[in-house]
């Protein structure tokens, strides 16, 4: 430790010294009464003396006593679900309030990076999410929770596949490279999967959306942070609690298609003669169920909160599904008079997914509609499977393919979390932190001996004769963090200050290896590699890998609040990281926040709080792969070293790029919090202008002079700047029944304002529409000057007499194919703005609740009628026909804007009626609810696909081409559950 | 508490923080990755880094380049479109029709066949440069006739391309012209021929790498394209080159046709230059994979199942089989009408290996046969391949065209093929000798040309001599013998007819379409490359 150091280190703790407060003053007594607005007496409301410790509550009658320093004092009086009061005792000796109600409560406690804060001195854009309000029904995944709950904050899966994951984008896209989803802290654990918790276990979800929120969190905040809390046992309680529910879940829409008569009334496809609807053939009334059961309760020294979980999701594809158990045990132990607080959380999933092959409902679709699904005639039982098959590309039968074909996965996710906080001295204390959170994933499938096996199964595998063929892939991604924070806390006077500093290192560990190959004896040898012969032969495949990477990083904020009027906060993290350029290891991640309480300020009689702030702040993205800036050999292939030997060849697969650098994102943000019309009118405004430079992405770069043709680099600039609005309005609150509604609003524009001198002109992240034959048909692009989102294609005008496609040629005039119109923008796979409305009514013990949500403006590339929409395909695939068919046309199928379609949608996403059972007192029973929920009960759109949802990002992942809906995407679902709460 | 021990509290509290780790060098976290700075030291990593010069070269004999850009381009193959398989955006019709774009795959593929093994040149000359190791003299000759070989494919498949010898110039390149591209390959070759060692055919541990006669066989294949490349015929130059390899006595015909092309080739008295091939080992010549049909899996018992794409034009087909333009001994073969009928015509013996046409059947002797069949097809579910093809696109049946079957096919093949590919190959040679010769000479009956042209045609083919040859008739035989090896586009653009119309195209408005369209790829990541002209 340097001199200077050491002088600082001291500095700190003797300059606290000086801040104990000593105060003189004439103690008298205060009495009074604390009403409601309706009359009623409140209990427990919390009366306490301004700036002091001193404090009591209400007893059943709503009447206080307290000691009060002198005429100068200020009692504060708060309670939950009421708006708190400041009242000046004066010469008064009998002090009575009525508490107006209020749902936004200031006094709540916002959880921020490394802390947390009443909601009242927030200055930046934070939205905080309690269990009561999270999204239910059939809930498989944490994100759906917050499905719009969050202004800014878009959830979204296509589609009803169980296991397939949801796309999270706040405030639209910041990052164009890989990391584009919010980072996940839980329970104080940077970096931690979000679904390494399970729903039920978690007491509030908090959303750091602006850049100085974020920047505390350094390198990862750039896509914002969601903030996990679980659930803790409470002092003097022990509970037990029951969730369960019943879900049935069936299919909405399918992709419009030729029936078999239809198929027959066109005549350009064989007609085997029978009539299968092979989508209902593939799918089923899917029956999904859900327990937990938990335990918390605690004294003085100790709580702890304990819960199982257990989920049996099954798909409506056949076949498909997962069963998940998770355990979580939260434990918090308090030591040396209460200085000492250890606290542990440990929770273990593991998950056993039934995947199923996406392309099913491909194959479904364009599936011939006369053909029978189970065939032994050698002519189309071509494996001796029993099922009807034939030889076209990209074609399966796929109820063979969900039957005969396993696709499998087991997810296991370890979490432990430990930490022990010491306070020094009042208000100064010091914590340790250690967590790990270990992932491991062991996929496994199986192509049985008598399976016809298409070429999209699996990766390099195609045709039958391969005697079985099995694929295992097992992954491990390993992480730990160990975090220092030094804390300080406290009120000088009118001035209260909260202070941070800490140290963070955090290491992270992915290892695996995969392994496939065929030609079995028997199928009953599936999972033991050791009897499949490709092995013996020299085609078997086998891989591994193992890469690593640091952070490392130094924080520390100050937050000020002069007297509930004024609040500050500034703060910064300096972070490293092993994946950049030599030079370019550390970068400086600063933020500052103001705010004002306006309503301190000056008189406003129809609010209860106007608090006007603005937030600065910078945050970065990591790149997703270590060693990106260092040159790689990897081996190429083999050379030939004579007589028969072939050795190794190694050739550089990467350039070096020393230059390497973090990705910065500044983001300003002006927000307004109120609380007007007797606390009944109350909610957020945000508007907030980001702009990223150094986007980090994979480009393609001239070779020569480099050697690998693509490298990351960083590009260029993102800019992005939207409005956010949270509202919301009680219509009607009294003691019998009462009505909420609120909506949210979010609106955003995104333009690629700066790319790389070496890349002008070019288009980095397009993609294609893809197999079979359309890899070189351009769906997207990203243009500098120009939105993200960038649909790219002909632009369609109509047919020509002899059915074929006419587009124009640059000057409105329509021109056949073979003339090269010109291709152009043809649409935005983003919205103009997305919306929410909520709405929550209760009748005595009733309850119901309804969210609408919708998206405006955004586009669909809709690929299942660039394919098959066009009654020439009929000799190999059946056609699609929608409202869009042309039964005339006679051309090639060509991608064009008139497969491009308005997507723009209402949903209602959740509507859920309860019923809350009165408890008597002295009931063994606590609680119980019962309720019903409907998800997807409708949904609005002229959109022609199964499903209008907006794509942020592609299947693969590429958020530079959204817009395009897939033909591997699943239908669209609709479900009922059937749930109850029970307490005891 | 008492303010020291609030201190000493503190004081540990920091120097927890402020003593910990801020290393952040990633060396010691690489586990598997190799980088320069742990690889390329010893003799045996120095080969594995040569060795990589020539991994690009197992591309030759697959579905994604050299193939299609000079084959399916040409009246001898073609990928017709057989309703929803190989429609493939179109791009392998418009190969066919001379309407390739700079959007299409396979001209960038053939980019960066080429220029992978390029800059793969380029840097190890830097590394070997810096090397004491002893080969590295032999390896730098070696690698800069090879990287010229890379260049004089460039030369011909786009003529006017960017030449770039030193991979520490860092600036994105501009183009040269054809004519100076073609005199650098020129030069690189004719400095460096000299310093390469001399090896034969026989497979040693020189087999497949850039000996002297491949030098010369490259060079001789300049010259004989020179008047396309740069107005300036150069026939005595190629007629030397052919000399130098022919009087090294190093190379022979092979006693059969097929031995060129059968699975155990490696080896072959006509090899000059060949890709080592290997269905384990060296994959990528997957031409079972691109002609053969579904079904024929059972055929040969295939790990995977083939594609039903690549195939041969009937006149082409026709042109061994007619005993007026290939006389020859008559016999029973496949015909052309669209069933695919038994007729009299030439057995050349070159037609039986290069094309597998007629019914099907599986490896236990069965008869093939596709459900999936074309209602229109006459022949139904039985599968036949019939020279006779209905159409280009959309709709091409199923079993229409002759597969190639010039790399001879075997049971139990994996989808890549153990058959070693010849880039130079001694009928070549002979062949250019024979043309510079004829047109040197101006007389195409010239007893040089007419000897070679007959010893071809009577040991491989087994057919009749000619008495005579005409500029079309030599082509013609030309394109029997080399039949789907990569040379059909500059001969026929050197005979003046790749611009003619054929079968399934119609003639060209002009030659913009005899090199093609720089890859809109390629002038998207490098801002100095200019379009050729037309495209």
């Amino acid at each position: 430790m340097t001199p200077k150091r050491l002088l600082q280190a001291i500095a700190l703790p003797v300059f606290m010294l000086f801040l104990i407060q000593v105060s003189f003053a004439q103690e008298r007594t205060v009495k009074g009464k604390v009403n409601s607005a309706t009359g009623t007496p409140l209990q427990g409301v919390s009366v306490q003396v301004k700036g002091t410790r001193n404090g009591t509550t209400t007893n059943t009658n709503g009447e206080y006593s307290i000691n009060v320093p002198g005429a100068n004092s200020v009692l504060v009086f708060s309670s939950v679900g009421f708006a708190s009061q400041e009242i000046t005792v004066g010469s008064q000796t009998d002090v009575s309030v009525t508490l107006a109600e209020s749902s936004e409560k200031l006094s709540d406690i916002v959880v921020v990076g490394y802390g947390t804060q009443k909601k009242r001195e927030v200055t930046s854009a934070i939205t905080t999410v309690k269990a009561e309000n999270f999204n239910k029904g059939n809930i498989s995944d944490v994100a759906q929770l917050l499905a719009g709950k969050v202004a800014g904050l878009s959830v979204t899966r296509a589609g009803g596949d169980p296991n397939q994951g949801f796309v999270l984008r706040l405030r639209g896209l910041s990052t164009i490279g890989v990391n584009t989803q919010p980072l996940v802290v839980l329970d104080g654990q940077v970096g931690a999967d979000l679904n390494t918790v399970d729903p039920n276990d978690i007491k509030s979800i908090d959303v750091l959306k602006d850049g100085s929120a974020a920047a505390i969190y350094g390198t990862r905040g750039s896509q914002g942070v969601i903030i996990i809390t679980t659930n803790n046992g409470k002092t003097g309680t022990s509970q037990v609690t029951y969730n369960g529910s019943a879900t049935l879940e069936s299919p909405v829409k399918f992709t419009q298609h030729m029936t078999a008569a239809e198929f027959r009334a066109l005549g350009k496809g064989t007609d085997y003669g029978s009539t299968t609807d092979w989508n209902k053939e593939i799918t089923r009334t899917a029956f999904s169920q859900m327990h937990n059961l938990n335990f918390s309760g605690g004294n003085s020294q100790t709580t702890y909160n304990a819960s199982i979980n257990y989920r049996n999701s099954e798909g409506v594809a056949i076949t498909t599904g997962f069963q998940q158990l998770n355990g979580r045990l939260n434990l918090t132990q308090k030591a040396l008079k209460d200085k000492l607080v250890f606290n542990i959380n440990m929770a273990a999933t593991r998950r056993k997914s039934s995947i199923g092959f996406r392309d099913a409902f491909k194959y479904a679709t364009i599936y011939n509609p006369t053909a029978p699904v189970h065939s032994k005639d050698p002519l189309y039982d071509l494996t001796g499977g029993g099922y009807f098959e034939a030889n076209l590309v990209d074609y399966s039968n796929p109820v063979a393919m969900l039957e005969q074909n396993s696709n499998n996965a087991e997810l296991q996710r370890i979490n432990f979390s430990g930490s022990a906080e010491y306070e020094i001295i009042h208000g100064l204390k010091f914590l340790v932190r250690y967590a790990q959170q270990t992932s491991s994933n062991y996929a496994a499938a199986y192509l049985p001996i008598d399976a016809f096996i298409s070429r999209n199964y699996l990766v390099g595998v195609t045709g039958f004769g391969r005697h079985g063929y099995a694929y295992r892939q097992d992954d491990e991604n390993f992480n730990q963090l160990y975090e220092n924070t030094l804390t300080y806390d406290h009120k000088f006077d009118k001035l209260q200050l909260q202070a941070l500093g800490g140290y963070s290192y955090q290491d992270f560990v992915n290892q695996g290896y995969g392994a496939q190959g065929g030609n079995f004896a028997t199928d009953a040898a599936a999972d033991n590699f050791s009897a499949a012969l490709d092995f013996q032969n020299g085609i078997g495949t086998v891989t591994s890998y193992k890469n690593a990477s640091k952070l490392v990083a130094f924080f520390g904020r100050v937050n000020l609040n002069w007297d509930n009027i004024a609040f500050l906060s500034a703060s910064i993290r300096r972070e490293g990281s092993t994946v950049f350029g030599e030079n370019n290891k550390w970068g400086n991640f600063p933020a500052v926040s103001a705010g004002v309480d306006v309503k301190r300020i000056v008189d406003v009689p129809w609010a209860s709080n106007l608090k006007l702030r603005a937030s600065y702040g910078i945050t970065g993205a990591l790149p997703p792969q270590p060693y990106l800036s260092l040159a790689w050999y990897n081996q190429t292939g083999v050379y030939y070293a004579g007589g028969g030997q072939y050795l190794q060849a190694y050739g550089n697969t990467q350039n070096a790029n020393p230059d390497l650098r973090w990705e910065k994102k500044n983001e300003f943000d002006l927000g307004l919090d109120f609380t007007v019309l007797n606390s009944r009118l109350y909610g957020t405004f945000d508007y907030f202008d980001r702009k990223t430079n150094d986007l980090i992405f994979y480009v393609a770069v001239p070779s020569p002079p480099n050697l690998a043709p693509n490298e990351w680099k960083n590009i260029g600039q993102l800019s992005n700047s939207g409005f956010e609005a949270q509202v919301n309005y009680d219509v009607v609150k009294n003691r019998q029944w009462s009505w909420t509604t609120g909506v949210t609003y979010t609106h955003y524009h995104i333009v690629l304002t700066k790319l790389d001198e070496s890349l002008k002109g070019s288009y980095v992240g397009a993609t294609n529409l893809g197999t079979p034959g359309q890899e070189a048909t351009q769906l997207t692009r990203a243009v500098e000057g120009e939105p993200i989102g960038i649909l790219w294609g002909y632009k369609f005008v109509g047919f020509d007499a002899n059915g074929r496609y006419l587009f124009d040629d640059g000057t409105g005039k329509g021109v056949t194919s073979d003339k090269s119109p010109p291709r152009g923008i043809i649409g935005n796979g983003l919205p103009k703005f997305e919306w929410g409305w909520n709405n929550t009514f209760k009748f005595k013990q009733w309850d119901l609740g309804f969210f609408l949500r919708g998206a405006v403006g955004h586009e669909l590339i809709n690929t299942f009628r660039a394919f098959y929409e066009n009654p020439q395909i009929a000799s190999s695939y059946n056609v699609v026909n929608t409202k869009y068919f042309n039964p005339n046309l006679n051309d090639a199928q060509i991608y064009s804007s008139y497969d491009v379609e308005k997507a723009t949608f209402v949903k209602l996403d959740n509507a859920t009626l309860g019923y809350n059972l009165a408890i008597k007192k002295g009931s063994m029973i606590r609680s119980f609810r019962i309720y019903l929920t409907g998800q997807n009960l409708f949904t609005i759109t002229n959109y022609t696909g199964v499903d209008p949802e907006v794509r942020y990002q592609d299947v693969d992942g590429n958020v530079l081409a959204p817009g395009i809906d897939r033909r591997e995407t699943w239908v669209y679902t609709r479900s009922f559950t059937l749930g109850v709460n029970f307490g005891f | 508490m008492k303010p020291i021990t609030i201190t000493k509290a503190s004081v540990l509290a920091l120097a927890l923080m402020v003593g910990a780790c801020t290393k952040l060098d990633e060396a010691p976290l690489l586990y598997g990755t190799v980088t320069e700075d742990n690889f390329g030291k010893t003799d045996a990593e120095i080969a594995a880094l040569v060795g990589n010069a020539y991994t690009p070269l197992y591309g030759f004999g697959g579905n994604n380049h050299m193939i299609p850009l000079n084959e399916v381009t040409t009246d001898e193959m073609v990928v017709p479109q057989r309703g929803a398989d190989w429609g493939d955006g179109g791009h392998w019709v418009r190969l066919q029709t001379h309407t390739y774009v700079a959007t299409d795959p396979t001209p960038n593929n053939g980019w960066n066949f080429c220029y992978s093994g390029i800059t793969t040149c380029n840097k190890l000359l830097i590394t070997l440069g810096n090397s004491t190791s002893p080969n590295a003299a032999a390896y730098i000759s070696e690698l800069k006739c090879l990287r010229a070989i890379y260049y004089y494919w460039l030369l011909d498949l786009f003529g006017n391309v960017p030449i770039v010898v030193d991979f520490s110039d860092t600036k994105p390149p501009a183009k040269s012209d054809r004519s100076a591209v073609y005199a650098f390959v020129e030069k690189e070759l004719t400095d460096n021929v000299k310093d390469l060692p001399i090896y034969g055919p026989e497979d040693g541990n020189h087999y497949g790498r850039v000996t002297r006669y491949v030098a010369y066989a490259a060079l001789a294949k300049l010259y004989l394209n020179a008047g396309t490349y740069t107005g300036t015929p150069q026939w005595q130059k190629a007629i030397d080159m052919c000399d130098t390899i022919i009087n090294s006595g190093k190379y022979k015909l092979a006693p059969n046709y097929s031995d060129n092309f059968v699975r155990l080739n490696t080896g072959s008295p006509e090899f000059i230059w060949a890709v080592p091939y290997d269905g384990v080992h060296a994959k990528g010549f997957n031409m079972c994979m691109m002609t053969l049909s579904y079904l024929n899996q059972s055929t040969y018992n295939i790990n995977a199942q083939p594609w039903n794409g690549f195939a041969t034009i009937q006149e082409f087909y026709q042109s061994y089989i007619d005993p007026v333009q290939n006389p020859g001994p008559q016999g029973q073969v496949v015909g052309l009408d669209p069933a695919g009928d038994s007729v009299t015509g030439t057995l050349d013996k070159r037609m039986q290996n290069n094309f597998l046409v007629g019914p099907q059947y599986a490896s236990d002797g069965s008869r093939l046969a596709d459900g999936g069949a074309d209602v229109t097809d006459p022949d139904g579910p039985p599968l036949t391949f019939t020279p006779y093809i209905n159409e280009l696109f959309p709709t091409a049946w199923r079993q229409s065209g002759a597969r190639i079957s010039k790399w001879n096919f075997y049971k139990g093949m994996l989808q890549d093929m153990d058959n070693d590919w010849a880039i130079f190959r001694y009928a070549d040679i002979l062949l250019t000798k024979a043309e510079a010769t004829a047109r040197q000479n101006n007389n195409w009956n010239d007893p040089v040309t007419l000897a070679i042209v007959n010893q071809i045609r009577t040991e491989h083919g087994g057919v009749d001599p000619f008495a005579s040859l005409t500029p079309a008739t030599f082509l013609a035989e030309r394109a029997r013998e080399m039949f789907a090896e990569t040379f059909r586009r500059q001969d026929m653009i050197r005979f003046g007819i790749y611009n003619n119309a054929w079968r399934f195209h119609t003639a060209d408005a002009d030659t913009h379409v005899n090199i093609f369209p720089i890859p809109e790829t390629q002038l998207n990541a490098n801002p100095n490359l200019t379009q050729n002209p037309g495209y």
